[in-house]
């Protein structure tokens, strides 16, 4: 297919939803996507505090060792050894000094070097390597690696631009309010979801939906379309912030425009605690959804705090990994709150529980479709401003823009 | 005097207790399976690697049971999921002690998930950690933990565990 037939409008207003499950262009979104010159999330400094401290994580479906030394600084390589393939680690996260394979017991160095192949001479003068055979170029395959306040990223392409620039202002002021202080891990969540790994970078930068799939936002105030609020993204549109502020809306006035949507009665809780905000941050934000191409997001959602890591399973599947924190000086009653309000993300998250539900019927109803297209036109067409409103789904064409310009097939006169 | 772990009336109780707590699931009736619950008690659903690691975070966290009846009450009346059937097997509880009326008991389950058009899957397994408080004819939950096996949770998780 060219641009011009993948995309019936230039604007990307138009997403035709064999995107979501062509096996082809899923291919190339792991070379052209995942090891494109930009910085995918890997994970967080307070996952691995200690010398050979290590998680595995992945990059598009590619397995990374993320890991620290024994002078402090942070490695990743693919976890997989350079001899036969087989993957090295098999434990999600441990501790260990050097990382040997169990099939044949080469062994390599947390930077990924090859430090050692058993009877690498042979015995007896028969057998082993032939003599041109050189350690030193049989190292793993290893990534770029950065670290911006705590949080840790890395790239396969020597031309992604500095992480910082690649973050940007807007999002480096965002994230940066959220990881202020040292962070104290308070657990992960795990989802497997039947759809395509775009379906949710498209939802949590989908302003429109927070408040109608998910009716405990409506009902509670955490995020209604009546509120102040907005999407906003980076300057290139490849990351986005979606942003409310609670109470900046009256709860009968709300209601009387959500008249048509409600079906039956507003719920009322025994014990309000869920929905008890502690104002955090200087400028009294109560939720933001912060999206960082290609695989990450972080979320404050009142006092729950997170980030979550998205992995491709195949065109009609992914995980998502949600890492809950709070900070090394809460007190006991702060963490019980945020482990209180983490009821309200994950699987089975009284506002998240919905987008699985909604990503699998998209990813069901839109199978095998060949030239049907989703609309995308709330909040405008043609240029993608930021907009102080929710009622908006421009950062969604936002994305679809830097993937295009990635996998190369911008359409002509496509805006950037 | 306090019934020892092998007191044939209390196991009986207890027995009841977790075979009808998961049935009341599997049948929808979530009022039915509150009653299950002390008014003052505790129901968790954790990832089996957070207990683990001692990471406090779970999936479903109630401290008292108004947040279950809250939980409970979003879950009928705001939430959207797949609609689906429950059926849940859970294994023989071991009665691990027995102090000042509360049992401590541990048992295993799997919860099969079949959808409306009578496709099932194998959705989840676990292990429950269960405070149970006996009294001469009935027992119900003090603490209820389901730790999960799978904690991968395939598409999302509504109904309590």
């Amino acid at each position: 297919m060219t641009p011009d037939e993948i995309w019936p409008r230039n604007d990307y207003s138009r997403i035709r939803f064999d995107l979501y499950h062509d096996p082809e262009i899923y291919r190339q979104e792991q070379a052209r996507v995942f090891r494109g010159p930009l910085w995918a999330l890997l994970g967080l400094e307070a996952e691995i505090p200690n010398p050979g401290d290590y998680i595995v994580t992945y990059v598009g479906e590619t397995p990374v060792v993320l890991n620290r030394d024994e002078t402090g600084g942070f490695n990743a390589f693919v976890n997989r050894c350079t001899h036969r393939g087989a993957e090295i680690v098999r434990e999600p996260y441990g501790n260990r000094a050097d990382y040997t394979c169990i099939y044949h017991s080469w062994c390599f160095s947390p930077q990924g070097r090859l430090l050692g192949v058993p009877f690498m001479r042979g015995v007896s003068g028969k057998g082993g390597m032939p003599p041109g055979f050189d350690i030193s170029e049989h190292g793993l395959t290893t990534l770029r690696v950065e670290c911006w306040n705590g949080i840790v990223f890395g790239s396969f392409s020597d031309h992604a631009e500095p992480l910082a620039d690649y973050l940007g202002p807007l999002m480096r002021e965002h994230i940066g309010e959220l990881v202020a202080k040292p962070l104290k891990l308070l657990g992960h969540q795990r989802q497997r979801i039947f759809g395509n790994w775009k379906l949710y970078l498209e939802n949590v930068r989908d302003a429109y939906h927070a408040s109608l799939l998910h009716e405990f936002n409506r009902t509670f105030g955490l995020s209604r379309l009546t509120q102040v609020s907005g999407g906003y993204m980076d300057e290139r549109h490849r990351h986005s912030l979606l942003f409310q502020y609670a109470g900046s809306d009256e709860d009968a006035a709300a209601r009387r425009a959500y008249e048509s949507v409600q079906r039956g009665g507003y719920l009322t809780l025994n014990d309000a605690e869920i929905v008890r905000f502690v104002k955090e941050n200087p400028r009294g934000i109560t939720t933001r959804i912060i999206s960082l191409f290609p695989n990450a997001v972080f979320h404050q959602i009142y006092n729950c705090l997170g980030m979550r890591r998205v992995r491709p399973l195949g065109p009609d599947a992914l995980e998502v990994v949600f890492t809950m924190f709070g900070y090394q000086d809460d007190d006991d009653a702060m963490t019980a709150h945020r482990v209180n309000q983490a009821n309200m993300v994950g699987p089975a998250g009284l506002i998240s529980m919905e987008d699985g539900e909604a990503i699998e019927l998209v990813q069901r109803a839109t199978a095998r479709e060949s030239g049907a297209a989703g609309v995308v036109e709330m909040g405008g067409v043609g240029p993608m401003p930021n907009l102080d409103t929710r009622v908006n789904e421009v950062p969604i064409r936002g994305f679809w823009s830097y993937y295009s310009e990635l996998m190369g097939i911008e359409p002509a006169g496509a805006p950037r | 005097m306090t019934p020892g772990t092998h007191d044939p009336q209390l196991r009986s109780l207890v027995d009841d207790l977790l075979t009808r707590s998961a049935l009341l699931i599997d049948r929808d009736d979530l009022d039915g399976w509150l009653d299950c619950f002390e008014a003052e008690s505790r129901y968790v659903v954790i990832p089996r690697d957070n207990r683990d690691r001692g990471f406090p975070a779970a999936l479903i966290h109630c401290d008292n049971k108004a947040r279950l009846i809250d939980r409970v009450a979003c879950l009928c009346h705001a939430n959207k999921f797949n609609p689906h059937y429950d059926r849940h097997i859970v294994g023989a509880g071991c009665i691990h002690a027995v102090t000042d009326g509360i049992a401590t008991v541990e048992s295993s389950f799997m919860i099969v998930q079949t959808t409306l058009t009578g496709v099932s899957t194998l959705f989840c397994a676990g292990g429950y950690e269960d405070r149970i408080r006996v009294t001469g004819s009935a027992a119900k939950f003090v603490e209820r933990v389901a730790v999960i096996d799978t904690f991968s949770v395939p598409t999302l998780l509504a109904t309590p565990v």
